[in-house]
């Protein structure tokens, strides 16, 4: 039973191969709604999987996890597609739930696992949105072919950048006292472990960074979009509120 | 008093939220409110100056139940004043200045957003509340460097800085972990009250807890300024607004001697780090100074000049004047501000003027006067090398009669000398009609100089860290074997009288020498020029890292 809630946690909290059956379903997914709907409810069943077994996830399954991270971390660096960057990043931070749950100084719920989860997700979620709203007026969510977006369409590309900041764990979203909290709780039991984790963090600032500026920075390119409404903004930007409150609600987990 | 503590930081956030929101509807005018909100901000931060001062207590305020918690003592109190200030000469300069920029209100909201992270820095009185401090002020540096969003070279240089600056909160992060596990608690004051009862707790590797967490701190504040192979970043970073580099310069660039400052007591428990911190701020010192002299961009000449003064601040760091790094790092904020916010008069200046030095064979030739006269050389060595080293001995003897006691005085005082010397030689290689008057008046502003920087640094020693043991505790943990110590002074007093004489030889010898050594010296310009390659290898790691990814992605069908 143990071998087999693992097994499907490994596909659903995705470690590298299974990580290859998200990520494609991901890419073929035509509709963002769908795609939404995929990335709120992957990782919760992995964490139902991961918890079902009643123990603790080997050490050389978090180090397993650890790797994956790392490896879509690296390869999210090299993307300029939208839909497959948010793909990677959200296999790559899932991946963390594995020494997350691991290390935790008390026994993870599945609680916990869950909440931390969809934080983990919330800000791909809103990514994906964009993305199908980028997909829908240039044809692609494509850094080449979205470029300049600040001066075309300065509000939708604010938002994006709120977004890819929320993705790569910024203060103060859930991200950020996630992966914060799983470093720490890593680094006295295993500090290679923590070590990787920190890269992982590092290299989601690089790709985070390359990502914004091959659609944000330079001269409007192809025809202008239609900008978010006034409305939509301060509806999105109240979800954005709330996801950094509800990082300060999960940072009670430091202690 | 709590409540002034907590209103540093909440008026330039409300000031960034009021300018953002009524953006659309006030236009332009909008950014009244983030001066507004300046002003506010920088007299909440005098009062709370002037309470320091008059020798009001340490305190704190608990915001969350595990972090949150904002300080109030001289350090936070004096760079909260620092912070603030320097924020809005950078917002009324900017009124003008980036009238015509597109984004406006959204380059004032992220200067108010700055602001309020770097006043949560230096009032930040737990690890949890400085990490997300010390992360915040790499992102929004990286918007203000690039708010130009045309501008593909702007936002590739933001990024390179931002990278570096995520590069130092790693190290930092990671000292958090380790002073966490040990004592269990995120407060900085109860951290430091545990390390005084037990300053020889061991941690991962039984290594020495102090020593590793002290040594992550300095990487952490190398990161943030510019030390030695960390640094690229720095004089690259020019393509972002003019007002912008003024503050990076003068508020941020130097958060490392803060850093180091605020864990001074980690510090003074530690072994040999600070040696370490000593050599790393001098290898940087000496290479932003090559480095600076070796531009023909005024701009990129001044971010090596940056860097060579924040090696400096390090060092002093390194030899235990943690409170003449503070005020090295107030004096150098205020000096490099001004140089960037009058950067745009020099270049109209320099346009009226056809900017042709006046040296002998122009006075000869355009003027038809005859070429002046130097003074004789010897004299004018023995002066250079008497005066300086009497003007600082006296002026440390005002402060203290023992500084022959302190390394770090003794070593800061070497610098003096060496600094003084170099500035009247600079001045005998002058040409000028009045040796003599011109002289009198670089001796007087020198005495004026070091008199003050004496005097001042010794009242910011008395005001940062009033416990006397406690001062010398740190200079005690900054302190060599005395065999070593005087031996490295002698070798480096040789040093320089060597250069002395080389740079005598060559003036009787005139070409033939300097020929002799041209292609030595031509080979090091030729490394200089390329900066050491530091920009060239970071530059091929990023391709080949890019490439693996690439690779990888194409391997595994981009699933």
């Amino acid at each position: 039973m143990t071998s087999t809630g693992f097994l499907v946690a490994a596909v659903f909290l995705p470690l590298f191969p299974f990580s290859m059956l998200f990520n494609r379903l991901f890419g073929r997914l035509g509709n963002a709604w769908l795609r939404m709907a995929l990335l709120l409810l992957w990782p919760q069943l992995g964490v139902l999987a991961l918890v079902t077994p009643g123990e603790k996830p080997h050490a050389w399954l978090v180090w397993w996890a650890v790797a994956t991270s790392g490896l879509y971390a690296l390869r999210t660096v090299a993307l300029k597609d939208l839909r497959l960057w948010t793909g990677y990043m959200a296999t790559s931070a899932w991946s963390l739930l594995w020494p997350a749950a691991a290390f935790a100084p008390l026994d993870g719920s599945a609680y916990t696992l869950a909440l931390q989860a969809a934080g983990l997700s919330a800000p791909f979620v809103l990514l994906t949105w964009i993305s199908g709203r980028l997909d829908a007026e240039h044809g692609a969510a494509y850094a080449g072919v979205c470029g300049g977006l600040a001066v075309t369409v300065p509000r939708l590309s604010g938002l994006l950048t709120l977004a890819i900041l929320a993705a790569v764990a910024t203060p103060l979203v859930p991200g950020f006292f996630i992966v914060l909290a799983t470093t720490l709780n890593a680094l006295p039991a295993v500090p290679g472990a923590a070590l990787l984790i920190l890269t992982v963090w590092f290299l989601w600032a690089w790709s985070g960074v390359r990502i914004l500026r091959g659609f944000i920075v330079g001269p409007a390119r192809g025809a202008p979009g239609r900008d978010l409404g006034h409305a939509s903004v301060a509806l999105l930007g109240l979800m954005l509120v709330v996801l950094m409150l509800a990082g300060i609600g999960i940072s009670g987990e430091l202690s | 008093m709590e409540g002034f503590i907590v209103l540093v930081i909440l008026l330039p956030l409300a000031a960034a939220l009021l300018t953002w929101t009524s953006a659309s509807r006030l236009q332009g005018a909008s950014v009244r409110i983030s001066i507004i909100g300046g002003i506010a901000t920088f007299g909440v931060t005098t009062l709370l100056l002037g309470l320091a001062l008059a020798g009001k207590p340490a305190t704190q305020v608990q915001l969350g139940t595990t972090w949150g918690i904002l300080l109030f003592d001289p350090l936070s109190a004096l760079m909260a004043f620092v912070v603030s200030g320097i924020s809005l000469l950078v917002h009324v300069y900017s009124i003008r200045y980036m009238a015509e920029e597109r984004g406006y209100a959204r380059f004032f909201v992220l200067l108010d957003l700055m602001t309020a992270v770097l006043l949560l820095m230096v009032s930040a009185g737990d690890l949890i509340t400085l990490l997300i401090a010390w992360h915040l002020i790499g992102v929004l540096l990286y918007f203000l460097l690039g708010h130009d969003t045309a501008s593909q070279a702007a936002h590739r240089y933001a990024a390179w800085t931002l990278l570096t600056y995520r590069f130092g909160d790693l190290p930092l992060l990671l000292a958090a972990g380790l002073l966490y596990h040990a004592f269990g608690t995120w407060s900085l004051h109860e951290i430091f009250a545990h390390f005084t009862a037990a300053p020889d707790t061991r941690t991962l590797f039984d290594l020495p807890l102090a020593d590793t967490v002290a040594g992550l701190v300095a990487l952490a504040a190398f990161a943030r300024s510019a030390q030695f192979l960390l640094h690229a970043w720095l004089p690259y970073s020019m393509s972002g607004p003019t007002p912008v580099s003024a503050l990076m310069h003068a508020g941020i660039v130097n958060a490392g001697g803060f850093l180091i400052n605020r864990f001074a007591p980690l510090f003074v428990t530690t072994n040999g780090v600070l040696h370490g911190i000593f050599a790393v701020g001098l290898v940087t010192a000496v290479i932003g100074s090559v480095l600076m002299l070796a531009q023909n961009d005024v701009k990129k000449a001044l971010g090596y000049s940056t860097m060579g003064q924040m090696g400096f601040m390090i060092m002093e760091c390194g030899v235990g004047a943690f409170s003449l790094a503070i005020y090295h790092l107030i004096a150098h904020g205020l000096f490099k501000g001004t140089l960037f916010l009058g950067a745009g008069g020099v270049i109209r200046e320099a346009r009226q003027d056809d900017g042709v030095p006046k040296d002998d064979l122009y006075t000869f030739v355009i003027e038809r006067r005859p070429a002046r006269r130097r003074q004789p050389w010897l004299v004018m060595a023995a002066i250079t090398l008497v005066v300086p080293v009497t003007i600082l001995i006296l002026a440390h003897w005002v402060v203290a009669n023992d500084f022959f006691q302190k390394q770090g005085a003794v070593v800061l005082l070497f610098f003096g000398w060496v600094t003084g010397a170099q500035l009247i030689f600079s001045t005998y290689r002058m040409r000028t009609e009045n040796i003599w008057r011109l002289m009198g008046m670089i001796l007087f502003s020198f005495t004026i100089v070091v008199i003050g920087y004496t005097l001042i640094s010794h009242a910011f020693d008395v005001f940062l860290y009033p416990d006397p043991v406690f001062r010398s505790g740190i200079y005690s943990a900054a302190a060599i074997n005395v065999f070593w110590f005087d031996a490295l002074v002698i070798l480096m007093t040789l040093v320089v009288v060597l250069g002395w004489l080389v740079t005598y030889y060559a003036e009787q010898n005139g070409q033939r020498w300097s020929d002799g050594f041209g292609a030595l010296r031509r080979s090091f310009y030729r490394i200089v020029a390329r900066e050491f390659f530091v920009m060239r290898i970071y530059e091929r790691l990023s391709t080949v890292l890019l490439a693996v990814a690439m690779r990888l992605n194409v391997l595994l069908r981009w699933a």
